[in-house]
């Protein structure tokens, strides 16, 4: 496992402050935060190349805070790889291994064997990925620490190491802890998501948990939530209709419903809109938070059993392949639907369309 | 159109002061090697003295740059790897030597390792003396030679990015093996040439020598020992047989720097 108990640690200006988070034994986290947050610097302090100076860190269940790099048992992956240059990819590979055959081995799995004769100087940055996972995973090492290590590799290939990695981390028990700006990314591999920003950790948790419920409206931002409305958290006098929705769909993230949870009205500033939601906010100022694919958009009235059903007109239909985002002005208040481009062009959505946008009262995280 | 006929002036007037500094720096040693090269060459042959002080220089010179290539390669990578209280202070003592008048800096050795000195004194009475012996020589041209040395280590070491050490510490090298694996390596091109220069800064120094040791003679104080005593003829063919014959080296480890592709990362 990998366990942060308020560790802080300085490089020149920069500080890591109160980093505490766990990723339990055999598990895989993934570190996300906007550039200049600490991510590397993180992963650094984890591996001893960089020293705390207070804090504990504990590697595989054992103290590990004032443990050499070499001691730590872990693999250390670079984005930019940092592949020896004065050596063959075959002797980069093999520099930590114990055996020429399993560092073999994890290179064909990767598929970096075929890089093996080739002079460091002529990878592509892709493959230098490739070559610089393969030495890492070649040691076997009980903590893989992984700093945006797919990041030159292409889409097909990307996908491939993704799922060897990931199968490699189940096979020998390790834990993993894995920077990444790809937030699908974060979702399809982590157990835990840590979010850092300024040095500090800003929340941590399960990724489906940190996307649905972002601690704050910066975080929801930065996770790329499109409708973060500011306003004013009320009671709600009707939380029956709240009530059947928890009945029917479970709590918020699809989990089981949750006794403290309770139905709140959501008023957005500088808007006669009232949004109904179900949450644990006290009232009074606050942000609703509202993901893009949790909107629904229709022709026509009550097309969907949502408690929040809006009218308003379309004025803007963004399509990125199969997904199109279409903007709904709600009483001013712009909203952004994701939907597949497939029923935008059977909605016929395009600017000046009235429609209607509905989400239900569980979709909407006050914060 | 304006813009090329700005550009090809540009680049006229950069090759005509780039043309003009390189005769400024070529002009004086190839008037000396023409002048007096060929019968220094022949005079090897005939004047043992003259022999006796190139070898003299070459194995010097050559001690005096392995002795800070060994001493001063730690302190090197001490100063580009690691900050630490006092560093900037540290740094600027070792670049101090290059400051001193080069007789005033043999002074200080002679004062430092002379007869009067506690330490000279004791070496003598261990047998071994400084001032006016091999090791005065060797003293004096690690002295002036070896700030030239540490400063470009200093940046070999510093063009190394300490994040291919901390992968190899990962892989599990400890800090010693990790730098002797990694780090030597990818220095090792900025280091001959730091040692290039050390070696050539020896070679040629004169000032803390002359102080320090007068005899035996090295070829800078026998070039100057000519001169006042003979006259400039005599004095020539002794310093363009010196530049013919380190020249030599010079050019074999210029070439394996320029030819290797190690080193240059």
């Amino acid at each position: 496992m990998i366990e942060c108990v308020s560790v802080e640690a300085r490089v020149g200006a920069f500080s890591l402050r109160d980093v505490t988070f766990a990723v339990p034994s055999g598990g895989y986290g993934v570190v996300i935060g906007p550039a200049g947050s600490g991510k590397t610097t993180l992963l650094e302090v984890l591996g001893g190349v960089i020293r705390s100076t207070t804090g504990t860190i504990r590697l595989g269940g054992r103290d590990a805070t004032r443990l050499a790099p070499e001691a730590r048992r872990v693999g250390l992956v670079y984005q930019h790889a940092y592949l020896f240059p004065h050596l063959s990819v075959a002797r980069n590979i093999v520099y930590g291994a114990s055996g020429d055959a399993g560092a073999r081995e994890i290179a064909t799995r990767l598929g970096a064997d075929r890089l093996w004769a080739r002079d460091v100087q002529s990878l592509s940055g892709g493959e230098r990925q490739l070559v610089a996972l393969a030495r890492a995973l070649a040691r076997r090492p009980d903590v893989l620490l992984l700093d945006e290590p797919f990041s030159a590799l292409d889409p097909r290939r990307r996908a491939h190491v993704r799922r060897e990695v990931r199968a490699i981390h189940r096979e020998l028990g390790m834990t993993v802890l894995q920077v990444t700006h790809d937030f699908a990314e974060a979702g399809l591999l982590g157990d835990v998501a840590i979010l850092l920003d300024g040095g500090r950790v800003l929340q941590h948790g399960a990724p489906d948990e940190v996307f649905r419920r972002p601690a704050s409206p910066y975080i929801a931002e930065f996770l790329g939530a499109e409708n973060v409305l500011a306003g004013t958290v009320m009671p709600c006098d009707d939380g029956g209709v709240a009530g059947e929705e928890l009945a029917a769909g479970g709590g918020p993230g699809g989990g089981a419903a949750h006794a403290s949870y309770r139905a709140l009205e959501f008023r957005a500033a500088g808007t006669s809109l009232t949004i109904v939601a179900v949450g644990e906010a006290d009232p009074g100022p606050g942000h609703a938070v509202i993901r893009a694919e949790e909107i629904v958009v229709s022709r026509a009235p009550g097309a969907s059993s949502a408690r929040n059903s809006f009218r308003g007109r379309v004025i803007d239909v963004a399509t990125t392949g199969a997904l199109t985002r279409v903007t709904v002005d709600v009483d001013g208040l712009p909203l952004v639907a994701a939907l597949t481009t497939r029923s935008a062009r059977e909605l016929a959505l395009a600017p000046g369309v009235d429609v209607y946008a509905s989400f239900k009262a569980m979709a909407v995280h006050l914060c | 159109m304006a813009d090329r006929a700005l550009y090809r002036l540009a680049s006229v007037v950069t090759a005509l002061v780039a043309s003009c500094f390189l005769l400024f720096l070529a002009a004086p040693v190839g008037q000396l090697v023409s002048a007096a090269g060929a019968r220094g060459l022949a005079e090897l042959g005939s004047d043992p003295e003259l022999r006796d002080a190139l070898a003299l220089t070459a194995v010097t010179a050559t001690i005096a740059t392995v002795a800070g290539v060994v001493g001063g390669t730690p302190i090197a990578y001490l100063i580009a790897r690691y900050a630490f209280r006092g560093r900037a202070l540290l740094a600027a003592v070792l670049d101090l030597p290059l400051l001193i008048p080069h007789p005033v800096a043999g002074i200080a050795l002679l004062l430092a390792l002379g007869r009067q000195s506690p330490i000279g004194n004791a070496l003598l009475a261990a047998g071994f003396r400084i001032s006016g012996s091999r090791a005065g020589i060797i003293c004096a041209m690690l002295f002036v030679s070896a700030p030239l040395y540490l400063s470009a280590a200093r940046e070999a070491f510093a063009r190394v990015d300490p994040r291919y050490e901390a992968v190899a510490r990962t892989l599990g090298d400890p800090a010693w093996r990790a730098f002797r694996r990694v780090t030597l390596p990818l220095a090792t091109r900025g280091l001959v040439a730091a040692a290039v220069v050390m070696w050539a800064r020896a070679v040629s120094e004169f000032g803390a020598i002359v102080v320090l040791t007068y005899n035996p003679k090295v070829v800078s104080v026998l070039s100057y020992d000519r001169f006042t005593s003979y006259g400039l003829p005599e004095a020539l063919p002794v310093a363009a047989v010196l530049v013919l014959l380190a020249l030599v080296p010079l050019t074999i480890l210029r070439a394996l720097r320029y030819e290797r592709g190690a080193g240059d990362f």
